[in-house]
């Protein structure tokens, strides 16, 4: 064989060679074998490190819709003019080479000049300053690229009728950085400016369209704080891949069904890899991961209803109102309508606050980041005696027993009454009180009295059935429990001012105006405590998708009171007299809501006013919480309508003629439904 | 007469070596085409300026001249060796004077313009000029070789194309001239106690040559080197560039410097490695297309890289292999050589093959440090195929008159 015959050849000089040329060779096999076979992983890693970069692309975030499909969130393309770097780099090395050639021209002048000056050649150390360093050479390229690309963006700017600048640290910032995107000349172009990029810049040097999605709220602050919203961010989720070179802006939610649908409105990111040459320009690239667009999230609000209970506060009440409203589907457990005033505009956090929005955005007075429909909590005050009311008419209260109310000896045209030492006024003027009477006008000492009689612990179960102090699992991520004492509480250390203060809906109980609704709604539909309901369904995003639509089923009821419907329609009856007799508390509120000749005739309403104090720590009065609890129709009850005002004048005064306005809206809305059908049935 | 020589059993001409040396050709041919063909300005080039079809053309003029040397027998053309030597040194000399040399844009003095004809590198012609030289000097009677003067005269033949070539300065090319002149001498019979003087000498006074570039403290004597070959070889002996009293900023400059210098060889390595067993493909390689191997060096220094990417493990073997067959064959044709000189000549230029082959490789997956060394018949490079294919004529010429008619 032709190696193993020069091995053993008999001419030993040839032999070594021979051995030495074998030996050689085994060395570079062994050496090419552990580059290629043993370390091949790690260079493979090393190749892809140097010439990959992977760019994260977000999903298109899904909708937020009423419950008629109405848009409450959605994405707008904001479209963009990017430059491809890499586009401009023949553009790039000639104005670079030029720069470089005429400042070593320019050297080699000056160094002439000297030259001639002290007539001979200069040493090599005198002709340092005369040499161009390699800093001075990629200043030099660096500067010529940036003339270039300014050249360029400002012939975009002419297109597009307005001036632009080109920022000498962004471009070299995203030079250095992210050469291998493309740089961003001018963003939020409008259609105007899109039509003039498309008609006379199409297909200038390196420029190009680039379109993102930006989130917007079109109704604005109507609705805002139930959709809540999003902040910038552009981190990789769980179950992503973590690490990307760079990431396109993405949103997050933060609260609201922004926050807690997040995951679903979000959908599944992307990721593209670029491929980059040596000098970081883009060569190529592959979309490895489409990003699946989020899903959307249907509400069960209505968008008329809602922004007709925020008309219905701001107009009676002035812009700066601070309140809440509920509207709520008595048999469905929807919520048509959640209000907290004062609401932000959402679109403010992702495009910047102006400067009395953002103190508005941070006062702590107006909290206007909390939502006062179902995180804000209070003391009920009066609204909360037709709980009281059912209780002791459960325990065996006749309605029509007469029950004497005794004047306030400091002040004989009103009631009061003592329980032990404390005395509690009573705003109703002294006289005979039968349950009807009590709850129109709202007497303090008759639902004292009857709850002392029949005891704490009737009220008690009836609240736990209704589930107050508890949450609803509501999806908004501005939810609290409020506070209700338990049986356990009230057994032991409790006295007789402490369940004289719960009868009339104070002391050591919170509730939020959702909870309210919840309970008067449960007042109106015959004894159903419904959970409310927020969310529809959520759907895919593409309505031609095959995916899986999942559905929130409505009319979940929770529970049921289990009282004896003759004193539901008692205590219906009696807070019907709340507005309909001249004595109710809120009868002015409803004097115009009455049956007119030649107009439909309005819903009858039933409600229940309330005023709660809010109290500091040392039990000095602090401000009036104002209520209105109610629902209507009478005769077939649908809606339950919740308001609260904090500061207001009274329960009559300040809150129910909002409720009336919401009434009168959902009336007109109702009634425009049925032409529609009529017209097109 | 050719009768009788064509029905010999082992034919006039070393059928295996060609057969080695035309695949090395085709392989040039197809990696010059894959290396070169990433660049689009290249790729628009007219096929007639197209490096691939140089390659051809230059194999095919270097085929000629085979086909010119194996006509004339060697002993004829050694009694022209010093002629030959001295033209070489002559290039060598002009290629030193400016405006007969030229840098091609480089750092280094190593071609002579020729206008249309392109340029020239009288460095790879000198190699060849001195193993003729040399064989003819050294195959004279062993006795003579045990004379001190005929001793040093060979170390002069070697020495003075080397000095030249240093001059330039051609690292690389002036190396391989050392192992070649020295197993010539040996294959010749020169006195072991003269040779083993020889490389103990230089054995020495190389390591004090790198002790005194890697490790002397600045203000002492350095032996003058070009800043590139100082780089260079501190970063094949992995040293740090700074001086052991450096701010952070010099160090951190330093390390940047170190970076860049270290920039080709670890390209080098990652095409290397990356190919992992198969290799991506032909034209598949990214390193090369992207431009992470210089533009300038992957058809000729780099070229092996690029093949040890598109070609994987399997690749890089056939190479070996070949060049394992060229240069056995080669020891062979020295065994049955007529005459000491056509064993000398056959021992040289196995012997410079190697050297090229081994520093080539070795470089590429960092065995060696880097030196402008191509690969013989597969870098680009027409004065280097000129020169290698030459050489394979002087090989089969020595095969072809081994029986001496």
């Amino acid at each position: 064989m032709l190696v193993y015959d020069q091995l053993r050849k008999n001419d030993p000089q040839l032999r070594l060679l021979a051995l030495i040329v074998l030996l050689a060779f085994g060395v570079l096999l062994v050496g090419v074998w552990w580059v290629q076979i043993v370390s091949a992983r790690h260079y493979q890693a090393s190749l892809e490190t140097q010439s990959f970069r992977s760019v994260r692309l977000p999903a298109l975030r899904g909708k937020i819709l009423d419950r008629q499909g109405r848009v409450l969130a959605e994405n707008r393309p904001n479209c963009s003019i990017g430059l491809y770097l890499e586009d401009l780099r023949p553009a790039f090395d000639a104005a670079g080479g030029a720069e470089v050639r005429r400042v070593r021209a320019e050297r080699a002048r000056l160094l002439a000049a000297r030259e001639a000056a002290v007539g001979r050649k200069l040493t090599k150390t005198e002709r340092r300053p005369y040499t161009l360093s390699l800093g001075e050479r990629t200043m030099l390229r660096t500067n010529a690229f940036y003339a270039v690309a300014s050249n360029i963006v400002a012939q975009i700017g002419a297109g597009l009728q307005q001036p632009m600048m080109l920022d000498p640290d962004s471009f070299h910032r995203h030079y250095r950085i992210t050469r291998f995107l493309p740089f961003p000349v001018a963003t939020n172009l409008s259609v105007a400016q899109i039509a003039r990029f498309e008609e006379q810049l199409h297909g200038i040097l390196g420029a190009d369209l680039e379109v993102q999605s930006t989130r917007i709220y079109p109704q604005g602050v109507t609705a805002s704080h139930v959709i809540g919203y999003v902040r910038r961010d552009n981190d990789s989720t769980e179950g992503e891949q973590a690490f990307f070179s760079y990431r396109l802006p993405d949103y997050r939610g933060v609260v609201g069904i922004e926050g807690h649908f997040d995951e679903q409105l979000r959908g599944l990111a992307g990721g593209k890899s670029v491929l980059v040459n040596n000098l970081g320009y883009r060569q190529s690239e592959t979309v490895w991961a489409t990003p699946e667009a989020g899903r959307n999230v249907v509400l069960t609000l209505d968008l008329d209803i809602q922004r007709a209970a925020e008309r219905a506060l701001r107009d009676r009440q002035g812009p700066h109102v601070r309140g809440a409203v509920v509207v709520l589907d008595v048999h469905r457990g929807d919520i048509l309508a959640l209000v907290s005033a004062p609401a932000p505009d959402p679109n403010y956090v992702i495009s910047g606050f102006p400067p009395e929005e953002f103190a508005r955005w941070q006062d702590e007075r107006l909290g206007m980041q909390r939502n006062r429909a179902t995180q804000e909590i209070y003391q009920p005050g009066s609204i909360f005696k037709p709980l009281v009311g059912l209780a002791v008419l459960e325990a065996g209260l006749n309605p029509l027993e007469s029950f004497l109310v005794e004047p306030d000896p400091q002040n004989p045209t009103r009631g009061a009454i003592f329980v032990g030492p404390q005395k509690f006024r009573d705003t109703v003027s002294p006289g005979k009180y039968d349950f009807r009477r009590a709850i129109a006008k709202s007497s303090n000492s008759y639902f004292i009295t009857n709850g002392l009689r029949f005891g704490v612990a009737n009220i008690v179960e009836l609240a736990k059935q209704l589930h107050l102090g508890e949450r609803y699992g509501l999806p908004t991520m501005q939810e609290s429990a409020g506070i209700f004492p338990s049986l356990r509480r009230v057994s032991a250390n409790w006295r007789s001012g402490d369940t004289a203060n719960l009868c009339i809906g104070q002391g050591e109980m919170a509730v939020t105006p959702l909870q309210m609704a919840v309970m008067t709604a449960a007042f109106a539909n015959g004894g159903k405590v419904l959970l409310p309901r927020l969310v529809q369904r959520i759907e895919a995003y593409d309505p031609t998708s095959l995916s899986p639509t999942q559905v929130f089923p409505a009319g979940q009821v929770r529970n049921h009171i289990g009282v004896n419907p003759r004193h539901l329609d008692t205590l219906r009856d009696a807070m019907l007299a709340d507005t309909e007799d001249p004595e109710g508390t809120a009868y002015a509120a409803f004097r115009d809501f009455r049956p007119r000749s030649g107009q439909a005739a309005p819903m009858r309403v039933c409600g229940k006013t309330g005023t709660a104090q809010k109290k500091d720590l040392n039990g000095r009065l602090q401000d009036y919480i104002t209520w209105f609890a109610s629902f209507a129709p009478y005769e077939e009850p649908r809606y339950a309508v919740v308001v609260m005002v904090e500061s207001g004048s009274s329960g009559g005064g300040a809150c129910a003629p909002v409720a009336r306005d919401i009434y009168a809206s959902i009336q007109k809305l109702e009634a425009a439904a049925e032409r529609a059908v009529v017209q097109n049935p | 007469m050719f009768e009788a020589t064509l029905s010999d059993r082992q034919g006039r001409l070393d059928r295996l070596q060609i057969a080695a040396v035309v695949g090395l050709m085709l392989l040039s041919v197809a990696f010059v085409y894959s290396a070169t063909m990433a660049d689009d300005i290249a790729r628009e080039l007219a096929w007639y300026h197209q490096t691939w079809v140089r390659q051809v053309v230059w194999f095919a003029l270097g085929t000629a001249a085979v086909v010119g040397v194996c006509l004339v027998e060697y002993h004829t053309l050694a009694r022209w060796a010093f002629v030959a030597y001295w033209l070489t040194i002559l290039g060598l000399v002009a290629v030193l004077i400016p405006g007969i040399g030229t840098t091609r844009g480089w750092g280094a003095m190593r071609w002579i313009d020729l206008g249309p004809l392109g340029q020239f590198q009288p460095s790879e012609f000198a190699k060849l000029g001195v193993i003729l030289a040399l064989a003819h000097f050294l195959s004279r009677p062993v006795d003579e070789l045990r004379f001190p003067a005929n001793f040093w005269k060979g170390i002069g033949l070697i020495l003075l194309p080397f000095v030249l070539i240093m001059k330039e300065p051609d690292l690389g090319s002036a190396i391989v001239l050392l192992p070649t002149g020295l197993v010539m001498m040996f294959v010749a019979g020169t006195p072991r106690r003269y040779l083993l003087r020889l490389v103990g000498g230089v054995g020495i006074l190389g390591a004090l040559f790198l002790v005194d570039v890697l490790f002397a403290p600045p203000g002492w004597w350095q032996i003058k080197l070009e800043d590139y070959q100082r780089h260079r070889l501190m970063t094949y002996f992995g040293r740090d560039f700074t001086p052991p009293n450096a701010t952070p900023e010099q160090r951190r400059r330093a390390r940047e410097l170190e970076d860049a210098k270290s920039y080709q060889i670890r390209q080098a390595l990652i095409s290397v490695g990356s190919g992992g067993f198969w290799g991506k493909g032909w034209r598949q390689g990214t390193q090369n297309s992207l431009g992470f191997l210089p533009r300038g060096a992957a058809h000729n220094d780099f070229i092996f890289s690029v093949i040890a990417e598109e070609k994987g493990f399997v690749g890089s073997v056939t190479v070996l292999t070949l060049y394992a067959v060229v240069l056995f064959t080669g020891l062979r044709i020295a065994g049955q050589a007529r005459d000491r000189l056509g064993k000398l000549l056959a021992v040289g230029v196995v012997t410079l093959l190697f050297s090229h082959v081994f520093i080539n490789i070795g470089m590429n997956i960092r065995l060696m440090p880097v030196t402008g060394v191509p690969l013989p018949l597969l870098s680009y490079g027409g004065s280097s195929v000129l020169g290698s294919l030459i050489a394979m004529g002087m090989l089969q010429n020595v095969y072809i008159y081994r029986k001496g008619y």
